[in-house]
């Protein structure tokens, strides 16, 4: 297995935001995690690409624990994060954005490569380089954002939430390219709350409710497992 | 005990203290005087800061202003008479407060500290080139003689008056509304408060304080100028005394300014030059190591003879509340049943709402409307305008477009604490409780600031039944930040109640509960109406939760209405299928 | 009053202006990338330009060799400022970090320039060089003065070029506009804010050499400059270099005006006045970078 998450726990602050979450990610695989907002799929991403500490359980990562101080760290063993909301950097220019996805060392040494690389998967971006990312509609600020997430050339890529505020005609779009990109050989774990959505790219998925896993299974079968939905969807 | 024995051995030192002056000691009384008006100083900027959270940097120019207002008034020959020169005094930085309070209580955090503290080398080039006046940079001379004792026993006066004064503010309506802003003034305000009367009100308050002190100081040294009542480093020492010793805490600005003055004297004597660098060094030191005050360091919390000195103000809550009755088994809360006649008009009526957010229309022309007493679920995806309609209705946002009428009433126009006076009270999707309050103070808070103005013992009181009509009663004394994430949603509903809401707008309050939990809620806010004819608007994502709760849902999509009905029409509709549950019900057929 | 003096006084408010602006640079680099209003920034002009005089009068030092040798200086203490008194603070509670740093900073100040008054005097001191003159007209502008301006115009491009093009400038805007993103991007913000803030204050230094040159400095000045340079950024718009530039000649220029026609007593108000003015005008203004 790539990443093995074992009863992983988190913080927030005093309050225990995760108690026990675990599941698994074979190399070249794509993983979902789903469940009610609030229920701590964020703060699992966030764990794995080192932006909170881990309080308990563990996260191995290539055989060895992932013991990541700060997001740089995580990134450095070639996992990168989408954030939820994208996060970009609004007043820089989209070809700025991209070239700071590529800050780590590793990433620097092939700048062209990368901004071909996401030209090629996103070709309206090439015409919109030089605009500041904030004019930029929903759609193709999540483009920006996956791209900038390539420029570090990532072997587990974690996607938070990539379908929010998009239109959906982008959605398909984005999700083809998503396709294409874990083609190249990427590792996916993604969040999405539209959750047949997340079932028809993902080969398997994850349940987590109040900060636990509770549930885990191939897509096929969640989907049509009853106590799937009523411990998803709350409808008894 | 402790706390009597405390105020009894402060009384008799203030006693004693009084016959300093006729000990024949001048060199020792000028000194005590200098620390008595020091601590009103530390004590009346504590008002501003500690309890309302505005550090105000430029609190000396108050001073200042007192003591020029003073002295121009004692020198000019129409009036002369001390009495009246105070009065002057006091007049003028009473205008001056609220004149320079209007438009910096625009300002907060860094930039507030940053404008006041800018102040004060205003205020220095301005008397020293206003010289008709001021006398520009000579200063002004006073034509007294002797009056060290007088002004000592006024200055005496001032400083107990000081600290009467902080023990009102902390029993009062008033500081807790203080203490509500210095936590979340939008939450405060929503529930109430009239944030901006309020703030001018406290920093009057202090800086009545302080221009007394000035026109005192200035009585009795007969001299001033602009660098001693402006000037950069003598400015900020009271300001670094109540810091020391602790802000916010009742005995600390009184030892802060007690040890930081003993210093002051000892290097003073000691040592001729470098002065502004020790404290300079000090001011540096506290803040590096003890930005919460020495009291407050851990080291001195765990000395138990210290503890009457180290007592934060929710302990003192803890005294009140702790020997009341009621709690536990009596769930009934003091609200009067509302009463539903079958056919009056809809209370809560949206029409063609819209609202942007610079180029992002997040409702774009919603309509609908509530009857009295009925349950309105709403759901939609993240970001389909959800929160921001509840903003709307709670006038955190203003309308774009559009009108939104409660009771017959347009909404437009109206102020955010007015809305509460109108019955509306509402709960945050992440709870924003005032974290540093304790429990029973936040729902406290809702009885005192919302439409009743409760005097706080009796708020207090009323707070526990609000709190155990949530199963919150067992942890009312603890600080609001420590509470887990169920139990600050169990805070919010509470304190949405104690505001005696007509109209209860909940947001996202089940979400991340266990079954049995949101079973509870369902229960809670069916009661809510049919005991108390409450109406509701509950945004969940819980089908469940709504569907077993709710009259009616409406749905939104990307701003817009996209369903409104009886939740079984609304749930089988598949546009809100595909929409809300992004298709797993039907996929699951 | 003739137009020759007025443009006498103009070309002073320029050069005043634009070392205003470097000063601005500083503090606006040092608050959108940590976030942190150092109340000390214009105290480093202050005992950066006593220093420098008095190694011209003791040493008869070059003012190029003086830089050479106090802007790296500040550079080092400024970054281990930050790491040693301002770092830990981030830990606490937002409460506690704001009242901390601002003591610290205050601190800080009131240290530098009593130290600085009692080694080197209160009085106002600066560097005389004997240079030539060129007259315009009847305008006089000195070779220094030029050379001045000229360092100004070179240095805001040096930054300009840094931020736009460097890694490092990349960095410094990413994390002013994103922090959590600049992480997620591979950017260790302790070290950025580290870099920042020296770079930040290594400014100061400079426009502090280049200010003993033509104006007096003396111990107590500093403060006066943090409220100017905090107007400049407020007015021109945080990690907005050009603005900065413009906002920061346009005070040089009003302050001789004001002092040229009302008397040079009343220049020190006309930026505290504007500020108060402008946060009064649009406190939202300044509110949009937190939201």
């Amino acid at each position: 297995m790539m990443l093995e998450v074992s009863h992983l726990a988190v913080d927030h602050g005093k309050l225990r935001a995760l108690w026990d979450v675990s599941f698994s990610v074979g190399e070249g695989q794509r993983v979902g995690l789903v469940g009610a907002n609030g229920a701590g799929k964020s703060t699992t991403l966030g764990a794995i690409a080192g932006l909170y500490p881990i309080a308990g359980g563990a996260i191995v990562y290539d055989g060895a624990p992932l013991d990541s101080r700060s997001p740089p760290d995580a990134l450095s063993r070639g996992i990168v994060l989408v954030p939820e909301g994208r996060r970009l950097f609004g007043e820089m220019t989209v070809r700025e954005n991209l070239r700071m996805g590529a800050y780590g060392a590793r990433a620097r040494a092939a700048l062209n490569e990368g901004y071909d690389r996401v030209f090629t998967l996103f070709p309206v971006l090439r015409d919109k380089q030089a605009q500041p990312a904030r004019e930029l509609s929903g759609g193709q600020q999540q483009m920006v954002a996956i791209g900038r997430a390539l420029m570090a050339r990532p072997r587990l890529l974690l996607l938070d939430e990539p379908f929010i505020g998009v239109a959906p005609i982008l959605v398909d779009d984005i999700m083809t390219a998503l396709a294409a990109i874990a083609d190249g050989g990427v590792t996916m774990i993604l969040v999405d709350q539209n959750i047949r959505r997340a079932l028809r790219f993902v080969e398997r998925a994850s349940v987590i409710h109040n900060g636990r896993t509770v549930l885990a299974g191939d897509s096929a079968a969640l989907l049509a497992d009853e106590n799937f939905a009523t411990t998803f969807m709350g409808l008894d | 005990m402790k706390r009597v024995s405390l105020m009894t051995l402060a009384a008799i030192a203030v006693a004693a203290l009084a016959l300093l002056p006729l000990s024949g000691a001048p060199y020792w009384t000028t000194f005590v005087f200098s620390v008595l008006i020091a601590y009103v100083l530390a004590q009346s900027w504590d008002w501003v800061a500690g309890e309302m959270g505005y550090i105000n940097l430029g609190h000396y120019v108050f001073y200042g202003i007192g003591a020029y207002a003073f002295s121009i008034a004692l020198t000019s020959a129409a009036i002369g008479s001390v009495t009246v020169s105070m009065v002057i005094a006091v007049v003028v930085v009473g205008i001056a407060a609220v004149l320079l309070g209007l438009p910096l209580f625009r300002l907060r955090g860094d930039y507030f500290a940053f404008a006041t503290l800018a102040l004060l080398p205003l205020a220095e080039v301005l008397t020293n080139n206003m010289s008709w006046l001021t006398g520009g940079a000579d200063g002004i001379v006073l034509p007294v003689d002797h009056v060290l004792t007088v002004a000592f026993w006024l200055a005496l006066a001032l400083a107990v008056l000081s600290f009467i004064t902080t023990l009102a503010i902390n029993r009062a309506r008033f500081g807790f509304a203080l203490r509500g802003i210095r936590n979340d003034e939008e939450v405060a305000e929503v529930m109430g408060l009239p944030l901006l009367p309020t703030k001018i009100k406290a920093l009057l308050l202090s800086s009545l304080f302080a221009g007394l002190a000035g026109a005192i100081q200035a009585w009795q040294m007969s001299y001033i100028d602009a660098v001693t009542v402006f000037g950069l480093n003598v400015a900020l020492v009271p300001i670094a005394m109540a810091l020391l010793g602790g802000s916010g805490l009742r005995w600390g600005p009184f030892v802060g300014v007690v040890l930081l003055a003993g210093i002051q004297q000892w290097l003073l004597v000691n040592i001729t030059m470098l002065q502004a660098t020790v404290y300079g060094a000090i001011i540096l030191l506290i803040g590096r190591y003890m930005p919460g005050g020495m009291l407050r360091a851990g080291l001195l919390q765990n000395i138990a003879w210290l503890a009457p000195l180290t007592r934060e103000h929710g302990a003192f809550v803890a005294d009140r509340t702790a020997g009341q009755a009621a709690g536990g088994a009596a769930v009934a809360m003091p609200l009067d049943r509302i009463a539903i006649e079958p056919d009056a008009p809809p209370l809560l009526v949206c029409k063609d709402v819209v609202k942007a957010f610079g180029g992002n229309r997040a409702l774009a022309g919603v309509s609908f409307s509530v009857g009295p007493g009925e349950i309105l679920g709403l759901v939609g995806q993240n970001g389909s305008g959800k929160t921001t309609l509840f903003n709307c209705i709670s006038r955190v946002h203003a309308l774009t477009a559009g009108e939104i009428r409660l009771g017959g009433r347009d909404l437009a126009g109206l102020r955010r604490d007015e809305m509460a006076g109108l019955g509306v009270g509402r709960t945050y999707q992440i709870p924003r409780p005032f974290g540093d309050l304790t429990v029973a103070e936040n729902v406290a808070l809702s009885v005192m600031l919302g439409p009743r103005r409760e005097a706080p013992e009796r708020a207090l009181a009323e707070a526990r039944s609000f709190l155990a009509y949530a199963d919150l009663d067992h942890r009312r004394d603890v600080r609001a930040d420590t509470l887990s994430l169920q139990e600050k949603k169990l805070l919010e509903f509470a304190r949405a109640l104690a505001v005696r809401p007509r109209l209860l707008l909940v947001d996202e309050i089940a979400s991340g509960l266990t079954p049995v939990e949101v079973r509870r809620f369902v229960e809670r806010i069916r009661a809510v109406r049919d005991d108390y004819g409450i109406t509701v608007i509950w945004v969940e994502h819980i089908a469940s939760a709504l569907n077993a709760a709710a009259d009616r849902i409406v749905v939104l999509e990307q701003g817009q209405l996209i369903a409104d009905g009886p939740p079984a029409a609304v749930f089988s509709d598949r546009r809100v299928l595909a929409s809300y549950l992004g298709n797993t019900a039907e996929a699951m057929q | 009053m003739s137009v020759d003096v007025v443009l006498q006084v103009v070309v002073g408010g320029v050069l005043l202006g634009g070392l205003y602006a470097l000063v601005a640079f500083g503090l606006s680099l040092i608050y959108g990338v940590v976030r942190i209003l150092n109340f000390a920034h214009g105290t480093i002009l202050a005992v950066v330009g006593v220093m420098a005089s008095v190694m011209f009068a003791s040493w008869q030092l070059s003012p190029v060799l003086i830089a050479l040798i106090l802007v790296p200086g500040v550079f080092v203490i400024g970054a281990l400022f930050y790491r040693g008194l301002l770092r830990p603070l981030e830990r606490r509670s937002p409460l506690e970090a704001t009242i901390g740093t601002v003591l610290v900073t205050v601190g800080a100040l009131l240290i530098l320039s009593d130290v600085t008054a009692v080694l080197a005097g209160p009085m106002q001191r600066n560097i005389l060089l004997r240079a030539p003159v060129i007259e315009v007209g009847d305008i006089i502008i000195s070779i220094t003065q030029l050379a001045i301006l000229a360092a100004i115009v070179v240095l805001t491009l040096a930054i300009h070029v840094i931020l736009k093009t460097t890694w490092f400038g990349l960095a410094v805007r990413a994390v002013t506009q994103e922090p959590v993103a600049a992480e997620l991007c591979g950017a260790r913000s302790l070290g950025i804010k580290t870099l920042t803030f020296g770079v930040g204050s290594a400014t100061v230094a400079m426009a502090a050499v280049l200010y003993v040159l033509t104006f007096p400095v003396d111990p107590y000045m500093g403060f006066g400059l943090t409220v100017k340079a905090f107007t400049i950024i407020v007015v021109g718009g945080i990690g907005n270099l050009p603005g900065a530039l413009i906002v920061g000649v346009l005070l040089g220029v009003a302050e001789g005006l004001v002092g040229l026609f009302w008397g040079p007593e009343w220049s020190p108000a006309i930026s505290v006045v504007l500020l108060l003015l402008i946060l009064v005008a649009f406190p939202a203004g300044f509110r949009w970078r937190r939201a």
